[in-house]
């Protein structure tokens, strides 16, 4: 026995001297458009970093190998669009965003200038997930349909100074449900982006004689960087022409000018018959985004992996569907490649992915179904190198082998 | 015109006897403990009511029909302990997708601020969101609030030991159960223990106060349920009497405290689908004495759960992260509270796309 229990006690210091890596997700199939791996790879993360990705480590070399077999590793999801903070409809960040897979949510104008610190402090501060802010250039953020149309507390200079305080938070500018006449709401976001050097995210309500159109927004009014949401909605004559069922000239000429265009998702702003003909005359988002609140997580269940899904449904390879919803928001917030890829160094957020077969409906903002055979579920989440959702339990030990166990690592 | 004024009342008169149904869920496996009633059966809701549970009921008196026949049919499960407020979690999207449509705060407000916690989560949720009130100190002002808010507080809850006779004094004057974490000798008949896995648990000291008709609740939570604890237990018949999430921020994440995902480790810890789903509709509503809750009814308020066993390889953790192999999970696949369908996984009420139509924003 003596011997035996020596044996044991070597093999054991020998592997945790061995033990390079805290986690090795093994097995997966990689897709990580960032650096062109689309192959099944094995990821090891030290700390908070991505240490590693080989074809194959040495399971010796791991303090916790979960198998990822079958599955698909990707970078932790972005979400350009949510909203976590100010809005009555906020979810928060953490229970909606890191079990679909979603490492980073970009919370768009739910505050405004006079709220961001508190924003901050009481929501990103407490939260797991990564959460960055657009800020409204509304001071007070958003808080009503009164608020957003109060063009006096539209102010660049201190929605600016906001920002260049807070770069490490504040990656760029919100205007939304402007209710008045005119272009003020979009030009002083877009002023406040000039002088803080950020992008604008419009999502605009054009339901009336309001002295604006689309075309003038995406064509005179917005710069290259800058992102119109909501872009398959049905408002006016958006992305498609109503009568020719084409893609709009002026969006096209938008695009080919570096405007970005956002899924934005949400309650409203999905529609089969939209999204369908732009995507078929190849109109895809550059971006893929959830605008997931409490309404559009309910019904349309418009999560990250719900919109992958979906655009997978209209033609789109999931490779293409994780670089919009991976390296083109980082990008388009200026964060690449801090996140948004698992290059070896980069911060350690990591969603697994599982593609499951079947049939299974898609429901749009009218409430309409769709059926496909293919949708994209979160199986498991790693944040900051932290295992903090597991659906199947695969990175832990079976109780019935773990003693008496306390809580395991 | 005076053809189609026959024709008009001809059809009023008949309208006492033919209703026109709402919403139509066919055919689907119920199991409605309360009412002892499990088979195949139609339920048929008008408004916000169940009207009818028959078999074969006319599809063609119905808006919208959902055939529920690969589906358990059961009332909106019951949530027996969540925390909710600014310190917890948000009702709607972790409860209701999981076929909860009754949730209940295991004390996240007191008297003190149980007004405060009306206005920012029962009024707001869809959910029907009850609670027990923390007794922080004062047993009579507890027992005031109750009083005044009885349709909304079921209950006193004991945060630990030191306040269990606090919330047991409010709960006399209330006649209503108190929730405590841990057994304590002075529990009465219909108080109940929660965390009845956690890890200091003592399977004897459980069965001693059951004896005395304690309720015992399977609550998940970041502390209430061990493998290592419960599966043992249950294999010698200490079952839970009601099985909870108690979900709050940390427990959410891992283990994964939703209710589906709670009544799934349960059952493949050995209970079977209908022992399970009792202890989450009608003993849940027993034991907070709200016998309109819990039950498929003939006019009762239509909460109704539409669930499936799925079949593969899962698998679940406990409070320290140890994992259960399993073959089965329960999925909630459709959740009608009020008598609207708030979740839809399967797009069972949804029109498809070629059918639906003509498309426009402004409803």
């Amino acid at each position: 026995m003596s011997l035996r229990y020596l044996v044991l006690f070597c093999s054991l210091a020998a592997v945790a001297g061995a033990q390079r890596y805290d986690i090795v997700l093994a097995g997966g199939h990689v897709l990580d458009p960032a650096n062109n791996i689309d192959a099944v790879m094995d990821v090891a993360v030290s700390g908070s970093r991505i240490a590693a990705i080989q074809a194959r480590i040495d399971p010796s070399d791991a303090r916790k190998r979960i198998d990822v077999s079958g599955l698909y590793v990707v970078p932790g999801l972005i979400d350009l669009h949510a909203h976590v903070y100010g809005y009555s409809g906020a979810l928060l960040p953490d229970d909606s965003s890191l079990v679909a897979g979603t490492t980073t949510v970009i919370d768009a104008g739910g505050s405004g200038w006079r709220t961001v610190d508190d924003f901050r402090r009481t929501i990103a501060a407490q939260s797991k997930t990564r959460v960055l802010a657009l800020i409204n250039i509304v001071g007070a953020g958003m808080v009503g349909e009164a608020a957003e149309s109060n063009t006096e507390d539209m102010d660049p200079a201190k929605t600016a100074d906001a920002i260049k305080r807070s770069r490490d938070f504040v990656v760029g500018i919100k205007t939304a449900h402007f209710g008045g006449n005119g272009w003020i709401a979009i030009d002083r976001a877009v002023a406040a982006g000039r002088l803080a050097n950020v992008p604008v995210m419009v999502d605009d309500k054009i339901f009336t004689n309001t002295g604006r159109t689309t075309r003038e927004k995406v064509l005179d009014h917005l710069r290259a960087g800058d992102l119109h949401t909501h872009m398959y909605n049905d408002r006016q004559l958006e992305v498609i022409d109503r009568v020719k069922g084409k893609v709009q000239p002026y969006m096209i000429e938008a695009r080919r000018r570096g405007v970005l265009f956002d899924l934005g998702h949400g309650a409203g702003s999905f529609l089969w018959p939209v999204a369908t003909r732009a995507m078929a005359q190849g109109f895809p988002p550059d971006t893929i985004s959830t605008d997931l609140h409490s309404s559009s997580i309910m019904v349309q269940q418009s999560d990250m992996p719900n919109c992958i899904s979906k655009m997978m449904l209209l033609g789109m390879t999931l490779s293409d569907a994780i670089r919009r919803s991976t390296v083109s928001p980082a990008k388009a917030i200026s964060r690449f490649p801090e996140i948004g890829t698992l290059g070896a160094g980069s911060i350690a957020d990591i969603a697994v992915l599982e593609l499951q077969k079947g049939v299974f409906a898609f429901k749009d903002s009218w409430g309409a179904k769709r059926l496909g055979t293919q949708r994209v579920e979160c199986a498991l989440t790693i944040r900051d190198g932290a295992l903090v959702y597991d659906r199947d339990g695969r990175g832990f030990p079976v109780w019935s082998n773990a003693g008496a166990y306390e809580v395991l690592p | 015109m005076r053809p189609l004024f026959l024709l008009l009342a001809a059809s009023v008169s008949l309208a006492p006897a033919q209703q026109i149904y709402d919403l139509l869920l066919r055919n689907g496996n119920v199991i409605d403990p309360a009412n002892r009633r499990t088979g195949r059966m139609d339920v048929a809701i008008i408004g916000d009511r169940i009207v009818r549970v028959a078999p074969d009921l006319p599809a063609s008196h119905a808006r919208i029909v959902i055939d529920a026949g690969q589906y358990y049919v059961t009332p909106g499960l019951i949530d027996l302990n969540a925390h909710f407020g600014p310190a917890g979690v948000q009702p709607d999207h972790n409860e209701l997708p999981y076929g909860v449509t009754t949730a209940v705060d295991g004390g996240s407000a007191s008297a003190r601020d149980f007004e405060t916690f009306k206005a920012s989560v029962i009024d707001h949720a869809t959910t029907r969101v009850l609670a027990f009130l923390r007794v922080a100190g004062d047993p009579d002002a507890a027992a005031t609030t109750a009083r005044k808010y009885n349709r909304l507080v079921v209950g006193m809850a004991a945060r630990d030991a030191t306040s269990v006779e606090a919330a047991l004094k409010a709960a006399e004057q209330t006649h209503t159960p108190v929730m405590a974490p841990a057994v304590a000798a002075t529990l009465r008949s219909g108080d109940i223990v929660t965390n009845t896995y956690s890890r200091s648990a003592s399977p004897p000291a459980l069965e001693q106060v059951r004896r005395r008709g304690v309720l015992l609740d399977g609550t998940q939570g970041a502390e209430g349920l061990w493998f290592r604890v419960a599966a043992p237990a249950i294999r010698q018949g200490l079952l839970p009497d009601t099985i909870s999430t108690g979900m709050d921020r940390a427990s959410l994440m891992l283990p994964r405290a939703t209710m589906t995902t709670t009544m799934s480790k349960f059952l493949n810890l050995g209970m079977t689908p209908e022992q399970i789903i009792e202890r989450v509709t009608a003993n849940a509503a027993r034991t907070i004495h709200r016998s309109d809750l819990g039950a498929l009814s003939e006019g009762a308020g239509a909460d109704i759960a539409l669930l499936e066993i799925e079949q593969g390889n899962f698998g679940f953790l406990d409070s320290g992260h140890a994992r259960l192999a399993a073959n089965r999970r329960f999925r909630c696949v459709l959740t009608v509270r009020n008598g609207k369908v708030v979740w839809d996984s399967e797009g069972l009420a949804a029109p498809d796309v070629l059918k639906a139509g003509p498309y426009s924003n402004f409803k």
